[in-house]
């Protein structure tokens, strides 16, 4: 009971003298704070916006600007910049996010997507965000991603 | 008698090459920015923000430009500013591309270039003076698109094989040549008739110039121009990526480099013309050149042809640049307005351009590319009406000087 008390006393005294500080509230002490970590090398875990995407034979055809997610986080889609001369003529074509193979790795990392040039060429261009966004699904098997 | 000046060649080529540059400089700005931030894993919807900053400090700084060059005494030390502001854009986007640096660059590239486009007619002015403004404007327009054209072949090489910074490299680098031309091009004092009417009645002056029709009806005609011309190309590029596949950007480097090569070769006939005959004749031919091309573009089967069709747009492209310092002058001869009015043409034109993207795409959008072609078509066929029924002549009867 007189233990609790001070205790109380204690904490009342702790969090006025951190009020200025912590304006929410908070009671805890000073603790240098902790986070949980994981280090993923490069050849598990690669950025995606801004890099280009290649054909399988490796010529340079888009750029990857924005990823579409599904209610629970997954990517869903890949928005991806087509062809243009000094940003004339760009066409961006959402692609389903299968349609894309990553090979991350030290530097050389490469999307490659694994649709044909005819299927991007009957794409409609995605303009919206705030539309229904027409996406690229894999159609023929050769095209589907390597299952891994 | 018209008043002939004695120019130094030195200083005629002084001016060809600052237009160059000037030019040269400007091509890396403009939508390559946004596949430069892009490639520099910038979000959409950041490097919208950057593009919308660029764009409404460019429009906002027309008039304000305008009105500030036309009071600065050193026409010279304007474009000086303006060049070094924009090489400096240049070398910030090039070797800082974090957001308040690329956003500091797209505000200062957009007042830099309302600086400079008023800045190098009014050294041009200054140099020949107003008898001879029409030929020396059809000279401008011929070396900025040169500048123009090969910057843009050189930077879309530098783009696909070295790195998209390398563009905004050789922009900053540009600015070094257009620096060393400025003291080629010294202007003789100017004759005194030009200068009886500058000192008082200011503000007459300025009640006078934005209530003269002809102004205000080559600014409509300016708005309804840049309505129909500004989309046209983006559209038939993104139709030509959609048609002739994603390696197409040779056919759309083509489609830009075409219309330069038309102007380069056009402007100083235009030039040329308009003082012989006067304006109304190529001021009719620049923008009836433009329903006839939304109009072939949206009927057209052969992508291919697209570039023959896109050609035409410096047939129009030739006649604006040309005309709009000539009709500035026109409008403000004896006063010393002209750049403000050259400010408020830029910003009709800005007006006209925005106003395109946005309502064509929405076209483009709803109903499909002819109909937006059409659309666009209709804009300057509205536009080339209002040339042929409201616009009066602007020349003098016999040059004033």
């Amino acid at each position: 009971m007189r233990v609790s008390r001070v205790s109380l006393i204690v904490s009342l005294l702790l969090l006025t003298a951190a009020a200025p500080e912590m304006p929410f509230g908070s009671t805890a002490p000073e603790l240098p704070p902790t986070v949980e970590l994981q280090t993923f090398a490069p050849r598990e875990a690669m950025p995606v916006l801004g890099q280009r995407v290649v054909e399988p034979d490796g010529k340079a055809v888009a750029r990857l600007v924005d990823v579409l997610v599904d209610p629970d986080g997954r990517p869903v889609a890949a928005v991806l910049d087509f062809g243009g001369f000094m940003g004339v003529g760009i066409r961006k074509i959402a692609v389903h996010w299968s349609t894309l193979r990553f090979e991350p790795g030290e530097g050389t990392y490469r999307i490659i997507l694994t649709l044909a040039p005819d299927e991007i060429k009957a794409a409609p261009e995605y303009r919206d965000p705030n539309k229904p966004a027409p996406v690229v699904m894999p159609t023929t098997p050769e095209h589907r991603p390597d299952p891994q | 008698m018209p008043y002939q000046r004695a120019i130094k060649t030195s200083a005629t080529r002084g001016l060809d090459l600052l237009n160059f540059c000037i030019a040269g400089e400007q091509t890396g700005f403009g939508p390559f920015v946004a596949v430069y931030l892009a490639a520099r894993h910038w979000t959409q919807v950041e490097i919208g923000f950057a593009l919308s900053l660029g764009t409404i400090t460019a429009m906002v700084s027309q008039i304000p430009a305008g009105v500030l060059v036309d009071a600065l005494r050193g026409k010279r030390k304007a474009a000086a500013a303006g060049t070094l502001a924009i090489g400096v854009c240049a070398l910030l986007l090039a070797v800082w591309p974090a957001p308040l640096p690329v956003l500091t660059a797209q505000v200062l590239h957009g007042f830099a270039s309302c600086v400079l486009t008023p800045g190098i007619a009014a050294v041009s002015l200054e140099l020949v003076g107003h008898a001879a403004l029409g030929e020396r404007a059809g000279r401008n327009a011929r070396f900025a698109a040169l500048g123009n054209g090969l910057a843009a072949g050189a930077m879309g090489l530098l783009g696909s094989y070295v790195s998209e910074q390398a563009v905004f490299l050789l922009t900053a680098v540009l600015c070094v040549p257009a620096l060393a031309t400025l003291p080629f091009i010294d202007a003789k004092p100017q004759p005194p008739t030009r200068r009886a009417a500058i000192g008082g009645a200011g503000r007459a002056e300025l009640v006078a110039l934005l209530s003269d029709r002809r102004l205000l009806v080559f600014a409509a005609c300016a708005v309804l121009f840049h309505l129909a011309d500004a989309a046209m190309l983006p559209i038939a590029a993104g139709e030509l990526t959609k048609r002739v596949g994603v390696h197409a950007n040779l056919t759309i480097a083509a489609c830009i480099l075409a219309p330069q090569a038309v102007v380069a070769l056009l402007s100083p006939w235009v030039g040329r013309t308009a003082a012989r005959l006067g304006r109304r004749p190529l001021l009719l031919l620049g923008w009836a050149s433009l329903p006839l091309r939304g109009v072939l573009l949206a009927v057209l089967p052969n992508p291919f042809l697209l570039v023959a069709v896109q050609a035409l747009s410096g047939v129009s492209g030739a006649v604006f640049g040309v005309m709009v310092p000539v009709i500035a002058d026109d409008v403000t001869l004896g006063t010393r307005r002209f750049n403000l009015c050259i400010g408020i043409c830029g910003l009709a034109a800005f007006t006209g351009g925005a106003l395109s993207t946005t309502l064509a795409g929405w076209l483009a959008d709803a109903a499909g590319d002819p109909v937006a072609f059409l659309g666009l078509a209709v804009a300057g066929l509205v536009g080339t009406a209002l040339v042929w029924l409201a616009m009066p002549e602007t020349r003098a009867i016999e040059a004033v000087e």
